[in-house]
């Protein structure tokens, strides 16, 4: 692993990055908010963003892989009760759930 | 027809919950990458070039693991790929006639979800002159954070238990959960959002690499067709 190394995977993966948004930006040029076709975007990007959700909370990896996984999904229960509970409060939710998450790993 | 005042307010929004959200999981990768062996302006350039923590997270990965610079390439394009439909579907609410296309590329940058969700939650309460500044406002914020977030972690983390940090990873994922469900509006979305949540897990067992790609674009296709006929909502 050289410096020349990891400085050209940061460029590449840039790139590749930065080439999904600009490719979005040429697509979406003719595209209007009336257009069923812009639904229908809308509908696979928060699929997608579901997905990556549910994937991160099952499967994960890096420091979340060694938590346990009926943790990760009480914690995520917890949070969608709190949110519906009050007054879908963003806050309150994710803080909850987070302590939830951490003191059934590393406090019981 | 720069908007100061829209550019603040879009800073404004993203002070708080959506920097917090991000700006952690930012903090807990910076301290991944310096255990990881990566140095200082290394971590700084990642989140400064690339800014989309999975694809970031995935190109660490691959690097560690030994892979090539096209495994590199690959990995990262196929994680950040959601980017496309989501900049697909921001354009058209923050366009505006003033604006050259050239500005929209240098915009595309500070598109990620974070951003998307909370540009998409408020859209409709701003006027369309001032949707771009408001966004780059929102976006630039997080961006910023989320470089200071990085190279904080990475100079910091020592400070910081391994309990704390393992919260830390657990908010992005939570907050955008709780974003998602904001956004549990009209049939098709409800159902895009259950179903490629199911389809997530389930092509996971077979088709790891794809799983997340193709349980959108299933659940968002399906979705849309079935409730086709619903009033539509921007």
């Amino acid at each position: 692993m050289t410096t020349n190394f990891i400085y050209l995977s940061i460029i590449l993966a840039s790139a590749a990055t930065y080439f999904c948004r600009a490719f979005g930006i040429f697509s979406a040029k003719n595209l209007s908010v009336d257009s069923s076709v812009f639904q229908w975007i809308k509908c696979i990007s928060i699929g997608i963003i579901s997905a990556v959700i549910a994937k991160i909370i099952l499967f994960p990896a890096g420091l979340l892989a060694e938590t346990s996984s009926s943790s990760r999904l009480f914690a995520t229960a917890v949070a969608i009760a709190i949110y519906f509970l009050f007054k879908k409060n963003v806050l309150l939710s994710v803080f909850v759930s987070t302590m939830t998450f951490v003191i059934i790993n590393f406090y019981i | 027809m720069f908007s100061s005042l829209s550019f603040h307010k879009g800073i404004r929004h993203a002070f708080g919950v959506p920097a917090i959200g991000l700006g952690t999981s930012m903090f807990a990768f910076g301290a991944y990458l310096k255990s990881s062996g990566f140095n200082l302006v290394q971590s700084l350039s990642s989140t400064l070039f690339t800014f989309a923590l999975p694809g970031q997270f995935v190109m660490a990965e691959t690097i560690v693991a030994g892979g090539t610079l096209l495994n590199v390439f690959l990995a990262v394009l196929l994680t950040n790929a959601r980017l496309y439909p989501m900049t697909v579907n921001l354009i058209p609410i923050i366009r505006h006639p003033y604006y050259p296309k050239w500005k929209y590329y240098f915009l595309a940058h500070i598109i990620a979800v974070t951003a998307w969700f909370n540009m998409i939650s408020v859209h409709k309460k701003l006027q369309q002159e001032d949707k771009f500044d408001y966004f780059l406002g929102l976006g630039g914020f997080l961006w910023m954070t989320s470089v200071v977030c990085t190279v904080s972690g990475y100079l910091v983390s020592y400070l910081v238990s391994h309990e704390t940090l393992v919260g830390f990873v657990f908010i992005n994922p939570i907050y955008f959960l709780i974003m998602t469900l904001s956004n549990l509006k009209g049939k098709k979305l409800i159902f895009s959002i259950i179903v490629g949540a199911i389809l997530s897990v389930t092509l996971f067992h077979y088709i790891p690499d794809w799983s997340v790609l193709i349980a959108g674009l299933v659940a968002g296709t399906v979705g849309f067709f079935i409730f086709k006929k619903e009033t539509y909502d921007n």
